[in-house]
């Protein structure tokens, strides 16, 4: 009885963190989006779903949105690729090497958003130093365009969150029984086998939250799209900013993005329920 | 059939010799006891044997071929572990089934093999089970219904039961001698645990920092011990400094200690007049009828143990000698007693005496 009211009081901090500047917060946008708009100011006077259907009817808005998922979801694929390996080392390594390691692996979140979208604004750039290099090696006789595309942030975004990938699938690895992988091959499995049949089910539970964390970090992402992908790709963060701060339309604006928060929950739910069969088998 | 023969294994990690020079044959059929406290190499030996571990130098052949070059997973040896090392996502049927799988066997014959195999272990019904819906005995009866199945050259179990309670410790225990009896299946069998080493095995290797001190039948380490190690190790063993006086019949000697003199059994050649360390099991000890001669001592603690007593007495020159006594039998601390010395279960080790 004394430890269960122990735990209550130290998830108290917590719980009121969340309140103010969650739940509090979200009721204060949910209001919003209720709102009429209003002319020549934020907001009008009385309620209406006509933010909704505004949001949801508009061409524009919907594919701004499913372009937002998208590249959530290709950032998150993308990251899985390239963290895996690094996890499968960074578990093997000695305590020695682990924090080097470590280190080399968050370097990328040691850097402020904005100096490293800057960064990649200058290597990127058409008399940056990549065109360069490439025009002293021959590989092309006309610098490139790198810059404000798609790509460019996909590769931006890939970068700042392979950390938030690499770190719960280490931790999984981690956890698993080095005798299970002494067993699979001393029945007779090959490596590949063991890795597919045994090492990534084991590793699931944190794979399942590392794509979790990448798909809404990167679907909800502002400053790196607003910064490298120019004019040309229009994703629902920078278009809710335009609307809260260009148009002032604060009712709209907080409409939009309480749709990108529901699809993001949506397509969370959906992954969690999808794999659920697997995960609870896994997690120990 | 397999024969395994090991010879001048050596493994040394960061300069520590945790291996040297291990040479051990199991023939055909048999269970070979790796027997030792924990750092002593039978757990490496085992590893170098499963191959987890490449040993630096040496051999380990099997029905005469070397093995060394071959991966675990080409070696076809079935290894339980001490943790089971089930895997947690797949059922029982799965955990079973799957050296079977990975050897592309096809699903009748892999359903119809991983059921007998679970009937060998009396575990019919729980194929849908996790393992963790399991308990410790049962999942340990998996592991060993895993390594069965896919019918291994050689069964390698690293101390299997370490993390069982007393009663299924026996229980298990018996099973994998059985199966492993019926089968005919060669195996080596690493513990610690000396009751389980005597009870399981054709033969016992006793290890001691990385050396085999003494391979031999458990009898035969029990009875006549090379070293005050092997027997202190596998079991109680009282140690006396006895002057030998001669031989009286091939292998039989009589001796002359501060206590007493009496006869004990002892290898061949032992000159007369050299100091030895004679090791005689607490049952080799009981009192003298009146009268008679044997070893004087004075009682030092009784203690009831329920079916039998302990009795810890001394000899005039201070050594401590352990025997068992019928629980009705009174005795007091400070009472003087002779005890008789059964010949053929006192041993004269090589030791010399101090």
């Amino acid at each position: 009885m004394n430890r269960r009211i122990s735990r209550l009081v130290l998830g108290i901090p917590a719980v009121l963190l969340l309140i103010a500047f969650v739940v509090v917060p979200y009721i204060e946008m949910l209001t919003m989006s209720l709102r009429m708009p209003g002319s020549g100011m934020p907001y009008g006077v009385g309620f209406t779903l006509g933010n909704f259907g505004h949001a949801l009817g508009d061409p524009l808005y919907r594919g701004a949105l499913a372009r937002s998922l998208m590249l959530g979801a290709v950032v998150a694929a993308l990251c899985l690729l390239l963290s895996y390996p690094v996890a499968l080392h960074l578990a093997r390594v000695s305590d020695r090497w682990h924090l080097v390691f470590y280190v080399c692996v968050v370097s990328p979140l040691l850097v402020g958003v904005l100096v490293r979208n800057f960064g990649w604004m200058i290597i990127l750039a058409v008399d940056g130093p990549l065109n360069r290099l490439l025009l002293t090696v021959g590989l092309i006789d006309t610098p490139l365009r790198m810059l404000f595309n798609q790509g460019v942030v996909i590769l931006a975004l890939v970068h700042v969150f392979v950390p938030f990938m690499v770190l719960p699938i280490t931790n999984a690895l981690r956890n698993i029984d080095g005798a299970l992988v002494e067993a699979s091959a001393s029945l007779g499995a090959s490596d590949t086998r063991t890795f597919w049949r045994i090492t990534f089910p084991l590793s699931f539970p944190g794979v399942q939250a590392a794509l979790v964390l990448v798909f809404v970090l990167a679907s909800s992402a502002y400053v790196t799209p607003a910064l490298l992908g120019g004019q040309a790709v229009a994703l629902l963060p920078s278009l809710i900013v335009d609307q809260l701060i260009g148009a002032l339309a604060w009712p709209f604006g907080a409409a939009l993005a309480i749709v990108l928060a529901a699809a993001m929950s949506l397509v969370v739910l959906a992954f969690t329920a999808l794999s659920r069969p697997l995960a609870e088998r896994t997690s120990t | 059939m397999t024969e395994v023969a090991i010879e001048g294994l050596s493994k040394t990690y960061a300069q520590a010799p945790v291996l040297r020079d291990v040479s051990l044959r199991a023939a055909s059929g048999e269970l070979v006891t790796l027997l030792g406290p924990s750092g002593c190499g039978k757990t490496t030996t085992l590893r170098c044997l499963a191959g987890f571990v490449a040993p630096d130098a040496g051999e380990i052949r099997v029905d005469g071929a070397s093995v060394l070059h071959l991966g675990p997973a080409k070696r076809d040896f079935g290894v339980v572990f001490q943790n089971y090392a089930l895997f947690p996502h797949l059922s029982v049927f799965e955990n079973v089934g799957y050296g079977l799988r990975v050897r592309g066997i096809g699903t009748a014959e892999i359903r119809r093999r991983v059921a007998d195999a679970l009937a060998v272990v009396s575990l019919q019904g729980l194929e849908e089970r996790l393992p963790r819906a399991l308990s410790g005995g049962q999942q340990q009866r998996v592991a060993l219904a895993r390594a069965l199945v896919i019918r291994p050259r050689l069964l390698l179990l690293d101390e299997p039961l370490a993390n069982l309670d007393a009663r299924l410790r026996q229980e298990v225990r018996a099973l994998i001698r059985g199966v492993q009896q019926e089968e005919g299946i060669t195996a080596f069998y690493v513990t610690h645990d000396q009751a389980e080493a005597m009870a399981m095995s054709d033969r016992v290797a006793v290890m001691r920092q990385g050396r085999v001190l003494q391979f031999a039948p458990p009898r035969e380490i029990y009875a006549r011990p090379m070293s005050s190690y092997v027997a202190q190790f596998t079991g109680e063993a009282n140690l006396l400094p006895v002057e030998v006086l001669g031989a009286i019949a091939p292998g039989r000697y009589r001796f002359a200690a501060a206590a007493g003199q009496g006869e004990a059994s002892g290898p061949d050649g032992i000159v007369p007049g050299t100091r030895r360390l004679l090791m005689a099991r607490p049952e080799a000890l009981s009192p003298a009828g009146i009268g008679l001669p044997g070893l004087s001592v004075t009682v030092r603690a009784m203690t009831f143990l329920g079916a039998a007593q302990q009795c810890d007495a001394a000899t005039s020159d201070g050594i401590a000698l352990r025997l068992f006594l019928p629980p009705n039998l009174d005795l007091d601390p400070g009472a003087d007693l002779v005890l008789d010395l059964d010949p053929e279960h006192a041993w004269l080790m090589p030791d010399e005496a101090p």
